[in-house]
């Protein structure tokens, strides 16, 4: 159904996950997203990573972009973890405490299960950082994001520099796009197999001057529709966009809070005692 | 009379980056209820009394004021831009870059989130206001899928909910398709009547806004005040052409006939105007110029030819069996409302896109597996914002640019620039830096860079857009005279029926897709099934011909030869 969904949403979807608040939202992202830096605990993250699944599914994401999406930063965390291993291969004794040898490759290179248990860890929290970044960026539009920045007392000045980017970025892709022809027709070569990349990356260059001048016409004209219309002109502001709590608003409420609470029990217990390794080991 | 609303006393200002006041001792009063039009060609300074009067100057524009200007009781230069915008709101020419919000309801309730009024007082009022401009259900739509007609109904609703008194439209029908602009009007004036408003409309297409009553004009010519009448009276003053603006094609008919005006004629509406009287002259006039109509006509070289073209994006058909040719020399107008498939034809034929289905041939070559870069040797495509297309800081090196990047040796380009820049008189101009031109020069360097590969075909994409008549003039004369010199073949997509006339022969009219008409331009124009189809506006000079009992079709085509015949004695 929701086939045609982009990575970016303008007008709001159905799901449950859609209908929040963008307040909720923002501070339910906020709240998982600081647990999540926070623990190296895989009790904790397994969990998260199955709950984030599963608010995937249930946004009925476009899954060709997401797998492509997916497939890509899969790849860059394992090459990422190859690295760390190529440079050093006892990582675990520092982060997890011992290092139990499994094979043997040379004096240097060793595969231990401490380490392996890091990259496991650490595998799966990235993974769960993406998947729920995932969630929040298709289920929030721009309008949301502003009105969930708010809700944290983040300046509204700086809230619609969030909205009003993404309303236009549309429109200067659209004008590089017009540009870049133009400048084909007249022959302007950008083909990757006649031209060399330095070349290209010249003539892109090239057509950035005329973007930027339109793109400052442009500019002047919404500052003056901001003006007329009163923007900025009081310290609070409300947002049309942001509906009132409904049911399940309530109802994350009391999730969000209760992330919170286990963040700062992390947090706490951490601090209090003070554990030798960062990472827990069965 | 009613009380004044907004009072300009010996009102002068400069802007803080020029050398010279634009407006100059400005003694203007307008009082509450008045609908006005502000009429001016541009640079007139008529824009910048819209500034004035919203605020937006001194607040945004800095510079130096001289006398007093009051609106709504307000001194503008002590109060600010927010007291201001609760009196004054403002529809601005650009429909797209207002449009600010991620969605109508949204951009409609921006004033609105700014008071900080609370959702739920905001919402009834947001759909108030989209009722009355009949957008109430589009409120989820995106900027995106809007036209231009509808994002200028979401910007006037966007200020309807203040109580503003004041409502202020700066070139409301620039953007706009024909019918469009005469539904953008029609809405005006009905918000007027409904909501006792003073309306002050800027623009400097008369005969468009004159479609509606107005009560006053008041005529800018550079930075003062040269008329401030009634429209009926404004019309008699014979005055208009010598400021650049376009008179209504119904009174230039009849003047070309050779009457005279009386006190009592109501000039500003045709239906109101009582020709009886004038009848004769008009019929024997046309007869007289009926009688020597020449054939148009056409080359037999042919350039470009299409057979059965097809394409979609995605699902949706845009484009259905279109077939045409062109030949050599010919002027040839693209018309039809937005979306109707004007613009994939032309990015087809610059090999922007595939067709689906069908064949494009140049000079009998098969064209389709060209490059955009191929294509731009044979058929050459001209953005209507010159901005887009300029890169370069010189005209000579703008000009040259296309020639270098095609490989041309440097005596090559040397002796094809000298001939280009000469043929757009530019050649005395070649050494200015481009930031120092006016946009109507811009246009000119554009095309003069366009022209230095020597393409056969120019497809020009609203070459008049946001241009006054007196620019416009400019234009299309240099544009005609590389037609007529150089035939050069020259495809004008445009929204524009007075260009159409004018300027071109044949008229190519889409809608949905398809290809509705191909034929004389005056023949398309008196075709009142097309007109309705296309969302086109029926000429004024169809329903005088109508009032005169004059067969529309010949008429069009009488005054358009005479037109020519006139402008060319001019040159």
């Amino acid at each position: 159904m929701n086939s045609d969904r982009l990575f970016i949403n303008v007008k709001p979807g159905k799901t449950f996950i859609d209908r929040l608040t963008g307040k909720t939202k923002v501070r339910t992202f906020l709240a998982l997203i600081m647990l999540l830096i926070a623990t190296w605990d895989i009790r904790l993250i397994l969990p998260l990573f199955f709950l984030f699944i599963i608010a995937l599914i249930s946004i009925r994401p476009n899954w060709k972009k997401v797998w492509a999406v997916m497939g890509f930063i899969i790849l860059v965390n394992l090459f990422n973890l190859l690295l760390m291993w190529l440079v050093e291969p006892d990582y675990g004794r520092n982060v997890v405490g011992g290092s139990t040898v499994l094979y043997r490759l040379s004096d240097f290179y060793i595969i231990s299960a401490e380490t392996m248990w890091y990259f496991f860890v650490r595998f799966t929290k990235f993974m769960a950082t993406f998947v729920i970044s995932l969630v929040f960026i298709q289920s929030i539009t721009p309008s949301e994001m502003a009105a969930g920045l708010y809700s944290i007392k983040v300046p509204y000045k700086a809230c619609t520099i969030v909205s009003i980017a993404f309303r236009y970025i549309p429109d200067i892709a659209r004008d590089f796009q017009n540009i870049k022809i133009s400048m084909q027709a007249r022959g302007l070569e950008l083909d990757s197999r006649k031209a060399s990349l330095m070349t290209r990356l010249k003539q892109n260059i090239t057509i950035l001057a005329p973007l930027i001048i339109t793109s400052f016409d442009r500019v002047g004209n919404i500052a003056n529709a901001m003006d007329l219309r009163g923007f900025g002109k009081k310290k609070t502001r409300t947002y049309y966009a942001e509906h009132e709590d409904t049911r399940g608003d309530k109802i994350m409420m009391l999730v969000y809070l209760l992330f919170y609470g286990l963040f700062l029990a992390v947090v706490i217990i951490k601090i209090v005692t003070r554990p030798e390794y960062q990472v827990w080991y069965p | 009379m009613s009380e004044p609303i907004i009072v300009f006393e010996d009102f002068s200002f400069k802007y803080k980056s020029q050398t010279t006041e634009t407006l100059k001792n400005i003694n203007l009063v307008i009082h509450r209820g008045e609908k006005i039009l502000i009429l001016g060609p541009s640079g007139s300074g008529k824009s910048t009394i819209g500034n004035c009067i919203n605020g937006l100057i001194p607040f945004s524009y800095e510079g130096k004021i001289t006398g007093s200007l009051t609106v709504a009781g307000i001194r503008t230069t002590e109060a600010n831009i927010f007291t201001l915008s609760r009196h004054v709101g403002t529809v601005q020419q650009d429909s797209d870059a207002q449009f600010i919000a991620l969605s109508t309801g949204e951009d409609i309730a921006f004033s609105l989130e700014n008071e900080a009024m609370p959702r739920p007082e905001m919402l009834p009022r947001v759909e108030a206001a989209a009722r009355t401009v009949g957008m109430e259900n589009f409120l989820g739509e995106v900027p995106y899928d809007l036209s231009g007609g509808q994002k200028q109904k979401v910007a006037l609703a966007g200020v309807l909910h203040n109580d503003e008194e004041i409502l202020l439209f700066d070139e409301p029908l620039a953007a706009l398709d024909p019918a469009m602009g005469m539904t953008s009007v029609d809405l005006i004036d009905r918000i007027y009547r409904e909501q006792n408003k003073t309306v002050i409309i800027i623009e400097h297409r008369l005969e468009d806004v004159l479609y509606r009553h107005v009560d006053r004009v008041i005529l800018v010519s550079d930075g003062q005040i040269a008329l401030d009448t009634t429209p009926d009276e404004l019309l008699r003053a014979d005055i208009l052409s010598k400021m650049g603006i376009r008179e209504p094609l119904y009174l230039s008919a009849l003047k070309n006939a050779g009457v005279t005006f009386g006190k009592e004629d109501h000039l500003a509406d045709l239906q109101a105007l009582n020709i009886d009287a004038y009848k004769e002259k008009l019929t024997s006039h046309f007869k007289e110029n009926a009688a020597s109509l020449s054939e148009v006509t056409v080359s037999e070289e042919e350039l470009l030819n299409v057979q059965d073209v097809s394409f979609r994006y995605g699902e949706e058909d845009v484009l259905k069996n279109i077939s045409f040719k062109v030949h050599k020399g010919e002027r040839i107008c693209i018309i039809g409302k937005n979306g109707a498939g004007k613009s994939t034809m032309a990015k087809l034929l610059c090999g922007i896109e595939k067709p689906r289905t069908g064949s494009i041939t140049f000079r009998g070559e098969n064209c389709l597996n060209y490059s955009i870069r191929d294509l731009g040797r044979l058929i050459g495509y001209v953005m209507q914002n010159p901005n887009q297309m300029l890169v370069k800081d010189m005209i000579r090196d703008e000009v040259s640019l296309a020639m270098q990047l095609n490989g041309y040796s440097e005596e090559e380009i040397e002796k094809n620039v000298e001939t280009v820049l000469r043929m757009c008189d530019l050649y005395s101009m070649r050494n200015w830096p481009i930031g120092v031109l006016s946009y109507g020069q811009k246009k000119r360097v554009t095309i003069a860079s366009i022209l230095s590969l020597r393409p056969e075909i120019l497809i020009v994409d609203e070459p008049t857009a946001g241009q006054d008549y007196r620019h416009y003039t400019e234009i299309m004369r240099f544009l005609e005279n590389l037609n007529k010199e150089y035939g050069i073949a020259i495809l004008f997509i445009t929204h524009d029926m007075h260009l159409a006339i004018e300027y071109t022969d044949r008229a190519m009219v889409f809608t949905d897709g398809e290809l509705i008409a191909d034929d004389y331009v005056f023949r398309v124009l008196s075709n009142p099934e097309i007109i309705k189809r296309a969302n086109l506006k029926q000429t004024s000079l169809v329903t005088l011909a109508e009032k005169a009992g004059i067969d529309p079709e010949q008429f069009i085509h009488a005054f358009i030869e005479e037109e020519r015949r006139i402008r060319d004695d001019e040159q």
